[in-house]
């Protein structure tokens, strides 16, 4: 077993990059990402960690260097934040389209504007559909236990795809946690060297990323959803390894928690689904049967595990980190995949979505209270079936009801209000318990 | 004319040496292993393949090519192929010093961790006009800073020729570009001064010890200064004149005619910067001009007397620096 120390989210993953014995990092400074790399450089400057730290110009540059470095057969880390991630965001197609398995961690920080230091999905979430391994951690072990799963699962032979571990600024990159690191005999068992199979070597030429005519384009974009699609396939394979080489096993897809019974769940990634748990504690003490549901993956997304595992609550509660204007529904990605996933569901659950924690503002405890009631009341109210959430009524409305909400802006008991005055009409449908679930 | 000149405000000229590495003596002498060979698309009498042709054949096998978009990606690989028999890697029109930074590095590590056991290679970024005195400024600047030993090429076709001839920093002023084409109230065309380029490269990096300009037409010059950048350890950077007939509009069979008049009229200078010294390889004796260079060119071919005075008084300027104003004598 590992040694315990407490650090940060952002140390956590310095320490897991040195576990990985990574070759090339690339560095730019943006907050609050930062610190992963003053203590690589820390690391590299003292000879506990061998090598090359390229102080790139600029964000894109960062990737163009571990891109150059992956393709000549290195292990590489870079990461960034913010403006960062947006500022090399030419740079993520070629990467992932050319298979070069380079990690990028994302401490989210919001886009300006708001242009403040605090932490929002939004710019992570930008670079979702660019063919990168996406995920976040909750909390520095997390983070520390990611950058080895992602190394492992992207440089997988089936896979070759580029990961964005991601952990929310502050409240994960600059809290510290326990955290057990690894000792080099499990690192060395579960992510074994580098040796892609093509590199650019002299002595076995290969050319890299040609042109090629429309009518060869169609194969290559095959080739990488297959990658993606190969790489859902392998992860609870390789959360199996990784239990049993470090004895902590997490849900590959969806952890869960306090679902057992559960009627409503919260829903989210990273760091919110921490306080959703400690709300969900005290919720149950007040006779509200909430657990929560933490997405491991954005990207692949779990299309069958979300269908078939929310299918049985009566209430998703998606906490809504980032902003996708104008999508469906005026939310975010995590609204418009989930809907998506529970389309062809034979039991679908209503669906809340709170637009919460944007900018960075902390979610207090008492909102996931104010969340959950309104969940509970969705929950006594309607269900999906009952002429709910066709088209033509207006998007962002299920059953007439109001299912969007930004939180601290708009009243949440609306959503309760609307469906319990439904119910007591009596055309609202079930009053919960064994109403058709 | 002095042989060498002192420039850049250098100290106490250190001696220049750019030792270990094989000198062609003469096209006769040069390697007849090829690794850019037929099979691309690029038009007939293109000067930036035929520098591509000279470089490969230069620096040989144990090189590395990071090809930024452009005419050399494009035209080179439309099919999924290309025309290297080294390894070649496609890179951004923006990051191709970027690119060659981490290839560079992947080697240091790999060499020193034992994971690599082959001779650290040859790495040079291959890159147009647009790639590395435009949008690929950066991070020309940003690798040629840090050190990485590279060899950092721009082919200058002068103008963005891929998308269809636009103008770049480089295009000369004077030339009609698809962006830039001359009318009632533009009448010159292209209205600016090109950026000197390899001046940009030399003044600001101070770890770069060798600089060279270098033309087409004189292959064996071109290919002596690719093996000098080679040997040195530590970041190079060459400049190399690449005629483009179709941007240029000029007959495919006269690309070294135009690549030499242009250094006959002092519109491109052969000249190597070591150690902050600047040496100039050639100096016509007699030189003509610019309007012979002009009249031969299609892109010029709106230009007024006034205009072309104007490009020679530019020329004029960009000589006396180099202490080559030679006259040019009365026709
Ligand atoms: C970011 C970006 N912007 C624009 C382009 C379009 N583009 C493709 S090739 C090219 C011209 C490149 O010019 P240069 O570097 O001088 O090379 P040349 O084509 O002249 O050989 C441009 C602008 C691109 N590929 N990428
Ligand atoms: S346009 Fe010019 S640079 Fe491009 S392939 Fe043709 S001749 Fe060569
Ligand atoms: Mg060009």
């Amino acid at each position: 077993m590992g040694k315990q120390v407490r650090v940060s989210g952002c140390k956590a993953v310095a320490e897991a990059v040195k576990a990985a014995n990574v070759d090339v990092i690339a560095s730019y400074p943006i907050r609050p990402y930062t610190g992963t790399m003053v203590e690589l450089a820390r690391m590299v400057a003292e000879g506990e960690l061998d090598a090359e730290f390229v102080h790139a110009e600029g964000e894109h540059a960062q990737l163009s260097v571990v891109l150059g470095a992956s393709a000549a057969g290195a292990r590489v880390f870079t990461g960034s934040a913010g403006v960062g991630v947006t500022y090399a965001f030419e740079v993520y197609s070629p990467t992932s389209g050319e298979f070069h398995p380079v990690q990028c961690m994302i401490a989210n920080r919001t886009l300006d504007p708001p242009g403040d230091f605090g932490s929002e999905h939004t710019e992570a979430m930008a670079t979702r559909d660019q063919g990168w391994i996406m995920g976040w951690a909750a909390s520095p072990q997390e983070a520390y236990d990611n950058t080895l799963i992602y190394y492992r699962l992207g440089e997988d032979p089936r896979v070759m795809l580029p990961q964005f571990p991601c952990q929310d600024g502050y409240f994960v990159s600059h809290i510290s946690g326990p955290v057990e690191l690894a000792d080099p005999g499990q690192v060395k068992e579960f992510l074994p060297e580098f040796r892609p199979a093509r590199a650019l070597d002299p002595r076995r030429p290969v050319i890299m990323g040609p042109q090629c005519h429309a009518d060869q384009g169609a194969a290559i974009e095959l080739g990488r959803a297959e990658a993606m699609r190969n790489a859902r396939e392998i992860i609870p394979q390789v959360y199996d390894e990784f239990a049993r080489i470090f004895g902590r096993r997490y849900d590959p897809f969806l952890e869960e928690y306090k679902t057992d019974d559960a009627e409503v769940v919260f829903f989210g990634q990273g760091a919110h689904t921490v306080p959703a748990r400690l709300a969900a504690d005290r919720l149950r003490a007040q006779g509200l049967k909430v657990g929560v549901v933490q997405l491991r993956f954005m990207r692949p997304f779990p299309t069958d595990a979300v269908a078939e595992r929310l299918a049985r609550f009566k209430v998703v509660g998606i906490i809504e980190n980032s902003n996708s204007f104008g999508s469906a529904f005026d939310a975010g990605p995590l609204t418009a995949e989930v809907h998506a996933s529970l389309y062809y569901a034979e039991n679908r659950p209503q669906i809340l979505t709170f637009l919460a924690g944007l900018g960075g503002e902390n979610i207090r405890l008492g909102a996931y209270g104010e969340m959950a009631r309104a969940m509970h009341a969705a929950a006594q109210a309607g269900r999906v079936g009952d002429g709910a959430g066709h088209v033509g009524e207006g998007a962002g409305r299920v059953g007439g009801g109001k299912h969007v909400f930004w939180l601290g802006f708009e009243p949440l008991g609306d959503a309760g209000v609307e469906h319990v005055a439904a119910s007591e009409d009596g055309d609202g449908g079930s009053d919960g318990e064994g109403g058709g679930w | 004319m002095p042989e060498t000149i002192k420039w850049l405000g250098s100290e106490a000229p250190t001696e220049v040496r750019i030792e270990g590495y094989q000198e062609i003596k003469n096209v006769k002498d040069a390697p007849d292993v090829e690794y850019y060979v037929p099979g691309h698309r690029t038009c007939a009498g293109c000067g930036p393949a035929l520098a591509y042709r000279l470089t490969a054949l230069a620096s040989g096998k144990n090189t590395i090519f990071a090809g930024p978009t452009g005419c050399m990606y494009v035209a080179n690989t439309s099919y999924l192929c290309g025309p290297w028999a080294v390894p070649w890697i496609h890179t951004q029109i923006t990051n191709g010093g970027a690119v060659i930074s981490g290839i560079e590095a992947s080697y240091k590590a790999m060499i020193r961790k034992k994971k690599y056991d082959g001779e650290f290679p040859n790495i040079i970024c291959f890159a147009g006009d647009g790639g590395s005195a435009d949008i690929g400024l950066q991070a020309l600047s940003g690798c040629m800073y840090r050190g990485h030993d590279v060899l950092f090429i721009c082919y200058d076709n002068e103008s963005y020729a891929n998308t269809g001839i636009q103008t770049s920093p480089m295009t000369p002023y004077g030339a009609h570009t698809t962006f830039t084409p001359p009318g009632p109230v533009v009448p010159e065309g292209k209205k600016t001064f090109p950026k000197d380029l390899l001046k940009m490269v030399a003044a600001g990096h101070p770890a770069v010890k060798y600089l060279a300009t270098a033309s087409i037409a004189y292959p064996v010059d071109l290919m002596n200064k690719v093996r000098k950048a080679l040997a040195h350890k530590g970041p190079t950077f060459m400049h190399i004149h690449a005629p483009c007939p179709k941007g240029w509009a000029f007959e495919s069979s006269k690309t070294l005619d135009i690549g030499k008049l242009a250094v006959d009229t002092g519109m491109w200078t052969l000249y190597e910067i070591v150690n902050g010294q600047v040496k100039v390889n050639y100096a016509p004796r007699r030189r003509k001009p610019v309007a012979e260079y002009v009249q031969a060119q299609g892109r010029f071919g709106h230009l007024t007397p006034e205009m072309t005075e104007r490009l020679q008084a530019f020329v004029d300027s960009k000589l006396a620096e180099l202490g080559l104003l030679v006259p040019i004598p009365a026709v």
